[in-house]
């Protein structure tokens, strides 16, 4: 609807332009004006979240749904008066008939008409669906009325109306429940911002989104949609960025800070450069992950579709032996054995088998999707409910991943300063985050000449500044190059205790010193891990620190398993250990740890604000907290429930619902209210999904 | 390889999804395809040679149209 009023006014505001340059308004006036009617595009675009898709296809269903009842209900009292009161409208049966197929024929052959056509072009490619069943059940019992002229058997023609007015009736209230199901997808996939103010030169102008380049740098005001991914470069605001990370409270923005693209600006104008725009931005990103996880098969999803695919057919066969078996096996007369055949037809729902899954999962996505957690492969939420360990890298994940220094001991009193400084040397060239923290700290304005320098991964680095070998590492990297640690053994043994990574800065094999680092714990980690080990799960962390620090660590947050002084490439190796006896959840950050993510059997992988390593994680957190580990775990475990219903009840439906009416004990028009019914309850069941906590 | 998005219309029930898949999977280049539903949306993952054609008329020979058709 908002579509239609929307383009209505783009219209009428189109006119006022034409108008206004007939009449030679001044520029600037007309410029004015012009800024004005571009500022409430802005706000229209902002408020348009329905979905034109879904919307068309449920006016359709409505308007073929109203026109059929108008004219079935006549239909319906014609046939009630004269079966049940033997009350005669018409002079004679033969007029009576001919009534009912004329009133019955648009209701079938117009407002059915797609059913029909899909249905019956169908059984003639063989790419048999739910339709064909209608089609031919209803096209059957629409002919016995023309038959009535020729030999003796019963008008079904009004029940074939009937038929196709309950049908299209239980497809307009499917429609409305899908849409209720994949609402706030399609919110989350319309949520871009569709207009940009942007400074070009001097002035300001407005865009379409598409033409954003990188670098532009685009104006926000409060209220506003951030138009794509920028870095703020003036102005301070709070954005709301709840709508794609979930984070409830509004997120402060400064010159310097990372925004994303379609969050909401709250209260300062922010002047914000365009670093992402089109499908490479935070959105886009998310948006892609989810239509892809809606194509994901859920692997008990299976089994449903092959019944699918050979239903129909099998249920054409049924009908015809149901026919032959009544109409030549017992005393049944023609009239009955059709209306037997065309209740099984009409009956047979496989609509039902294949919405189960589907219609859960996009509520559950569409639940996650709203508190920032993406589920991405449809596996994982049947894998969940197996899960054991639950394994924890340390750095990033339970910790907030950036480290500081927060200890500089120097073996000579007075040198700290040089110890940093030829640290901050060698860190420099290395991308690790204690090395970011140990250039950060000495904040040198020269950075020595260092060559030969060397990443040894998990351990530490090494190079040569002029003559000198410069050795920075943990303990494995000293024992390896054998240097002796006798002096500093206290040191390092209180900072480890302490939880502080320790690295140890070695010149010509000599011990200058060693600087502590220590990565703070995150504020929800410790009510995550509290709640998973309520749970039942055995949490364990993971980590290339030695054990001392990752005891300390885990001590905090109350895991009880660690591992410690692991390789990052040996993540991968442990995950598979501990499958030998159950099922593993690997929860990081999907950057370095990867592999290990992959291995594991369900993968999460934890966001950090502007960036997500999608391809990593089977679930995506996109915000960086545990406890989403745990809302994770509940809406997995709360949508497979609701698939394993949907699919129980669409089996068992079909079970009792087709040798029932093959029995004969169904008449068709109550067959087809049964057959509506049952995806109605299955989508609506999905629906239901959503009154869980999780 | 190449993966192709589909936006097909006149989708209304689980088989008919099931029908676009299978004959998406039998034209010949298509490696793999998945239909969703409720977002009137597929993929299908093909050989470089596979036409945009020949995808639209994968999908018209199961009964359905096709509204856009874009790669990744």
């Amino acid at each position: 609807m908002n579509h239609k009023i929307q383009e209505k006014e783009n219209k009428t505001m189109n006119h006022k332009m034409h108008d206004m340059k007939k009449m030679k308004i001044d520029i600037e006036e007309k410029n004015k004006l012009h800024k004005h009617e571009n500022h409430e595009q802005i706000n229209h675009d902002e408020h348009h979240h329905d979905t034109p898709v879904e919307d068309s296809e449920i006016r359709e269903w409505r308007k073929r749904l109203i026109w059929s009842w108008i004219l079935t209900i006549p239909i319906a009292i014609i046939m009630i008066l004269e079966r049940f009161f033997e009350i005669f409208i018409f002079p004679s049966m033969e007029i009576s008939t001919i009534a009912l197929l004329i009133i019955s024929f648009p209701v079938i052959f117009i407002f059915g008409w797609t059913t029909i056509r899909g249905g019956i072009r169908g059984l003639f490619t063989f790419y048999f669906n739910m339709d064909s069943l209608i089609a031919l059940g209803t096209i059957i019992a629409y002919l016995t009325g023309i038959l009535t002229f020729f030999i003796d058997v019963l008008d079904y023609s009004g029940v074939a109306a009937m038929i196709m007015a309950f049908f299209t009736t239980g497809k307009y209230v499917e429609s409305l429940a899908r849409g209720r199901a994949s609402r706030e997808i399609m919110k989350l996939l319309e949520l871009g911002a569709k207009k940009a103010r942007v400074l070009r030169g001097k002035n300001e102008i407005e865009i379409d989104i598409s033409g954003i380049k990188i670098g532009d740098v685009m104006i926000v005001k409060p209220g506003e949609k951030i138009p794509t991914d920028g870095i703020v470069v003036k102005g301070e605001s709070s954005v709301d960025e709840s709508m794609v990370t979930g984070e409830s409270m509004p997120v402060d923005k400064i010159k310097g800070n990372n925004v994303i693209g379609a969050t909401i600006n709250q209260d300062g104008i922010l002047y914000v450069k365009a670093i992402k725009i089109g499908k490479d931005t935070f959105l886009a990103h998310i948006i892609k992950l989810i239509e892809e996880a809606q194509s994901e098969k859920v692997p008990i999803q299976r089994l449903a579709d092959k019944i699918t695919s050979i239903f129909v057919p099998s249920v054409l066969i049924l009908a015809v032996l149901t026919f032959l078996g009544w109409f030549y096996f017992t005393g049944y007369d023609l009239s009955r054995s059709v209306g037997i055949a065309v209740a099984v037809l009409v009956i047979a729902c496989p609509c039902a088998l294949g919405l189960a899954t589907p219609t859960a999962l996009m509520v559950g996505s569409g639940m996650g999707a709203k508190r920032g957690i993406l589920i991405r492969k449809g596996e994982a939420i049947q894998t969940m409910k197996e899960i054991k360990f639950i394994v924890f890298d340390k750095t990033g994940t339970i910790t907030k991943g950036k480290p500081e220094v927060t200890d500089v001991y120097a073996k000579v009193k007075g040198k700290e300063k040089y110890l940093l400084e030829i640290s901050a040397s060698l860190e420099k060239l290395s991308e690790h985050p204690i090395a970011r923290a140990i250039v950060e700290k000495a904040s040198l304005r020269r950075y020595r000449e260092v060559k030969n320098f060397k990443i040894l991964r998990g351990r530490g680095i090494e190079g040569k500044i002029g003559a000198k070998e410069i050795i920075i590492g943990n303990r494995t990297l000293m024992s390896e190059k054998k240097i002796n640690l006798k002096d500093f053994e206290k040191t390092i043994n209180k900072f480890e205790s302490e939880g502080k990574t320790t690295m140890v800065i070695v010149e010509n094999k000599k011990v200058l010193g060693v600087i502590g680092v220590a990565d703070a714990v995150k504020e929800d980690s410790v009510s995550a891990v509290k709640e998973l080990n309520r749970q039942g799960y055995k949490t364990i962390m993971i980590t290339g620190d030695n054990e001392r620090t990752a005891k300390a660590i885990a001590e905090e947050v109350g895991i009880k398993e660690i591992i410690a002084n692991v390789l990052p490439e040996d993540k991968a190796k442990k995950v598979e250990e501990l499958q030998k006896h159950g099922f593993v959840a690997f929860v990081g950050d999907g950057i370095n740890d990867a592999p290990a993510m992959k291995q594991s059997n369900v993968g999460i992988a934890m966001g950090t604000g502007t960036d997500i390593a999608i391809e990593a994680g089977d679930i995506v957190l996109a915000k960086g907290s545990l406890i989403g580990v745990v809302q994770a775990i509940n809406l997995s475990k709360a949508t497979f429930s609701k698939i394993k219903q949907n699919l129980f009840w669409a089996f068992g439906y079909n079970t009792i619902a087709i040798p029932v009416a093959v029995a004969g004990l169904l008449h068709p028009i109550i067959a087809e209210i049964a057959m509506a019914l049952s995806s109605i309850t299955v989508v609506s069941n999905a629906n239901l999904l959503r009154r869980k906590k999780i | 390889m190449k993966k192709v998005k589909i936006e097909i219309s006149g989708m209304h029930c689980a088989s008919c999804s099931n029908n676009i898949e299978r004959s998406l999977k039998k034209t010949p280049g298509v490696k793999d395809a998945s239909v969703s539903l409720l977002l009137k949306k597929g993929t299908a993952e093909c050989e470089d040679f596979v036409s945009d054609e020949e995808i639209k008329k994968a999908v018209k020979r199961a009964g359905y149209e096709v509204k856009n058709i874009s790669q990744e």
